[in-house]
């Protein structure tokens, strides 16, 4: 009884929060300028140079620091920023970016054609081995066409390209500053052209970036122009979330994000603290991707067994209170290109599932209950990688474990692995389940990421399905809009219904304030909160 | 004396050099290989080989060790695979806020378990029994949950204290204290245990006859006794302390090594993790030779050999 009337309390508060939220931006009245927070972040970057980072829920860091060619707004199109205008060659395979000509480094250095071309050759070339080059699989050369005009040229037709052009992994940074080498450890030195300067990182405790005075030059999406309001931003790494939650109640830091749904009551009806939830799902669901290729799951029969043996919606709403939706398909819900045909198509159906067993020869027990087949028990593997695991999502898997073994004698394993373990497993092909939430940027290179011949689970597997690598690499080429459409539908409904993966739940992200820091909201291009670029405080 | 001093160096460096090298062999034991970990999600022709040629990988094993020790011995400890920093520059910035951590905690641990022990060895039974629970809890209580209610009570409602940060001394009274309270719960029981074996000895009664004071009789003549046993559990004790000040500075989010070497061993950082395992191995070596100076020092008997 007390479990359910505590998530049904805070499904409740969410609910305000969010109708709240919206009363409270009309409310919010005109910025002013002036002022520092501090903001307590849970994920400290290991690295902050954007082209070599590599976890999602730091980049919004870099993105005070960073700019890039174009910005992704919140309905997917996109809007100026360090390119005014931008066309694609007929045959798909020449961007060519109109830059502008006022914008200056952190360093000094002027902003032109030039410093784009340093950018993606630094980007492109293999030992720098930078993270952001997956972007850049067909990118093949830069063109300086004059000093404000680039032309950026494909091998190969990539209707995924404009978008990796406005992703921060590929930001601009200042040509000088890249000449320098490596820029991980920030500072002064990673001199980009953002809203913010990086001032000083003391790793372990804080990052400290002031505002560029003459910055004029923000992303089309943004609420304002000119420079930011904030004097100074300073991030203070706070890994425990409880941590964060007492700071920010006790008035020791005026902005966190990374709330758990167990901390939302917390902020959500106070007078002095505001909650805001970011886009759930607006990239990928959390996602079961399994290994096709590997006994038992290379009989579909097991794998929509799995799929279909457990009720995911009750063991969703227990672990995260409510507040996140479960999924429906590895596309999150927010996104234009989410397939909702997908909706209700698929789970909780035990019986099905143990016919479907049956049917494939898994009809022994052995003495824990478990299904065997010619003595061996019907058991695959979820090898976890530990750095990945966050907010409670190795407790829904154990949830998901402890049914699937009550209704249907299946085996689920949960795993959690090392990094090198994980390493391993990939380049050997030989992972069994991968869980795991993507990158945001375009729904097709998302789809070929997870699924594609050359993605990163399967560039290492001999015989991935024919069938749905194709249409994904015929969607990765598509210029035309709405065949894209139909093809990445296509894409995520075969998915689910060959069951090569299991949608999980839509994460969202929690931000909590005192209630005088304006301006908070979430960018669409890295589906997290946004820089403070936007953010006041009201007097 | 000196001869004494000089095995003692020589056998640290025989200490440092063969954690180096047990340390080497069990992160390349582990399960992946580094150019794969390093590769991450990446995957384009040349990547791995040129990830393993920028790091000198692709020699063999023994090579990367003997170019290690060469290295060092020349005090360069190289670049972090993965923070792509100077390795003493990562070590060196981190190291500072973890010394001041753990010397304050081991400080305030001397001093609480001392207290106790003093206060309550051969007292009655319930102060006894009440010292004994409290020591009891904080020596069982994990670090992690240890911190988060020092940090409920009096940094988030009494507001006494920072969460963490650059408030000066106030930022550490709450870490060190957290670190502190399981070390002392341990010494207290230990000692107390020995001082009352001490305090049935017949020249505790000749003392007394003397009419000095119990406080006295404790601090003077039988904590002394009892000191021995303690001491012998430092070299442990700089082993929790350190072990302790990973998971402090993780919840108290302050700098220092404790991060950066579970990061670095869980990412197969090699360059890192041999730099933090040979300053652990000296730092062991130089406390267990103050150790045993400080026996000669606690026992005379000991002085005379």
């Amino acid at each position: 009884m007390r479990k359910i009337s505590i998530s049904a309390r805070a499904s409740i508060a969410i609910v305000s929060v969010m109708l709240g939220g919206q009363l409270a931006q009309a409310q919010e009245g005109k910025p002013v300028s002036g002022g520092a927070i501090t903001w307590g972040v849970a994920t400290e970057p290991s690295c902050f140079d954007p082209h070599r980072a590599s976890q999602q829920a730091a980049f919004f860091v870099a993105r005070n620091y960073i700019d890039s060619l174009v910005g992704k707004k919140t309905d997917g199109t996109f809007a100026p920023w360090l390119a005014t205008e931008w066309s694609i060659s007929p045959d798909g395979k020449e961007y060519t970016y109109k830059l502008r000509e006022d914008v200056v480094f952190h360093d000094g250095e002027k902003f032109d054609a030039a410093a784009v071309k340093a950018n993606y050759d630094f980007v492109k070339k293999p030992e720098n081995a930078t993270n952001a080059v997956a972007l850049l699989q067909y990118f093949d050369r830069a063109e300086v066409v004059s000093p404000y005009v680039v032309k950026l040229i494909l091998t190969q037709p990539d209707s995924t390209f404009l978008e990796s052009t406005s992703n921060v992994k590929l930001g601009i940074i200042s040509p000088k500053a890249l000449a320098k080498g490596d820029l991980c450890g920030g500072g002064p030195l990673l001199a980009g052209s953002g809203p913010f300067v990086f001032e000083r990182y003391s790793r372990g405790q804080s990052a400290v970036f002031v505002r560029n005075k003459d910055y004029k030059w923000g992303p089309g999406y943004a609420a304002h122009t000119g420079p930011a309001y904030l004097d100074r931003v300073t991030l203070r790494f706070l890994p425990e979330a409880a941590v964060r939650a007492g700071a920010l109640t006790s008035g020791q830091v005026d902005l966190i994000e990374g709330v758990q749904p167990t901390d939302a009551p917390l902020f959500a009806d106070q007078a002095e603290f505001k909650l805001l939830t970011g886009p759930s799902g607006a990239s990928t669901s959390f996602t079961f991707n399994i290994n096709y290729t590997i006994p038992p799951a290379d009989d579909v029969r097991v794998r929509r067994a799995l799929r279909d043996g457990f009720d995911l919606e009750p063991l969703v709403k227990q672990v995260y209170l409510g507040t996140v939706p479960r999924a429906w398909s590895i596309i999150g819900p927010a996104n234009p290109a989410y397939n909702k045909a997908l909706v209700g198509a698929w789970g909780n159906n035990i019986a099905g599932a143990n016919k479907l067993l049956d049917e494939a020869g898994w009809t022994g027990r052995d003495s824990e209950g478990f299904r065997t087949k010619n003595g061996v028990r019907l058991k695959i593997d979820v090898g976890y990688p530990q750095p990945y695991v966050r907010d409670n999502r190795e407790v829904l898997i154990q949830g998901i474990q402890a049914a699937l073994r009550k209704n249907i004698g299946f085996d689920l394993n949960l795993r959690i692995i090392t990094a090198g373990e994980y390493a391993k497993n990939n380049a050997n092909g030989n992972w069994t389940i991968y869980p795991n939430t993507d990158n945001p940027s375009d729904p097709a290179r998302e789809l070929w990421d997870m699924l594609g011949s050359k993605g990163f689970l399967y560039s290492n597997i001999a015989n991935p399905d024919p069938q749905i690598t194709g249409l994904i690499d015929e969607a990765l080429r598509s210029t035309d809009v709405a065949k894209k459409r139909a093809l990445t539908d296509e894409i995520q409904k075969l998915g689910v219904d060959q069951a090569f993966i299991v949608p999980m739940f839509a994460p969202s992200w929690f931000l909590a304030a005192k209630n005088n820091v304006n301006g908070l909201s979430f960018e669409a291009g890295l589906d997290s909160p946004s820089s403070a670029y936007d953010f006041w405080l009201a007097k | 004396m000196w001869s004494r001093i000089i095995s003692r160096l020589l056998t640290s460096l025989v200490v440092a050099w063969a954690s180096v090298t047990a340390s080497f062999l069990a992160l390349h034991a582990l399960p992946g290989r580094i150019q794969d970990i390093l590769a991450g999600d990446l995957e384009y022709p040349g990547l791995r080989e040129a990830i393993a040629a920028e790091w000198g990988l692709d020699r063999s094993l023994l090579a990367q060790y003997l170019d290690f020790l060469l290295r060092i011995l020349q005090g360069d400890f190289g670049t972090s695979y993965v923070l792509r920093q100077p390795v003493t520059e990562v070590v060196g910035s981190q190291l500072m806020p973890t010394v001041q951590l753990a010397l304050l905690g081991g400080l305030l641990a001397i001093v609480i378990g001392v207290a106790l022990a003093l206060l309550t060895a051969g007292r009655g039974r319930i102060s006894r029994q009440i010292a004994s629970f409290l020591e009891l809890v904080f020596a069982s209580t994990p670090v992690f949950w240890l911190g988060i209610l020092l940090l409920m009570a009096f940094s988030f409602t009494l507001r006494w204290f920072p969460v963490s940060g650059g408030s000066g001394w106030k930022s550490i009274v709450l870490p060190s204290l957290t670190l502190a309270l399981p070390t002392a719960g341990l010494l207290a029981q230990v000692l107390r245990e020995a001082m009352e074996k001490t305090l049935d000895q017949p020249f505790v009664t000749t003392v007394r006859s003397r009419g000095v004071g119990e406080l006295v009789i404790r601090a003077r003549h039988v904590l002394r006794h009892a000191l021995l046993p303690a001491v012998t559990l430092g070299g442990w004790l700089i082993g929790g302390l350190l072990g302790g000040a990973v998971i402090t500075e993780k919840v108290f989010g302050r700098p220092g090594l404790g991060t950066v070497t579970l990061g670095a061993v869980l990412t197969h950082d090699v360059p890192v993790v041999l730099a933090v395992v040979l300053l652990a191995a000296f730092i062991h070596v130089a406390a267990s030779t103050l150790l045993d100076i400080l026996y000669l020092l606690i026992d005379p008997r000991l002085r005379a050999q």
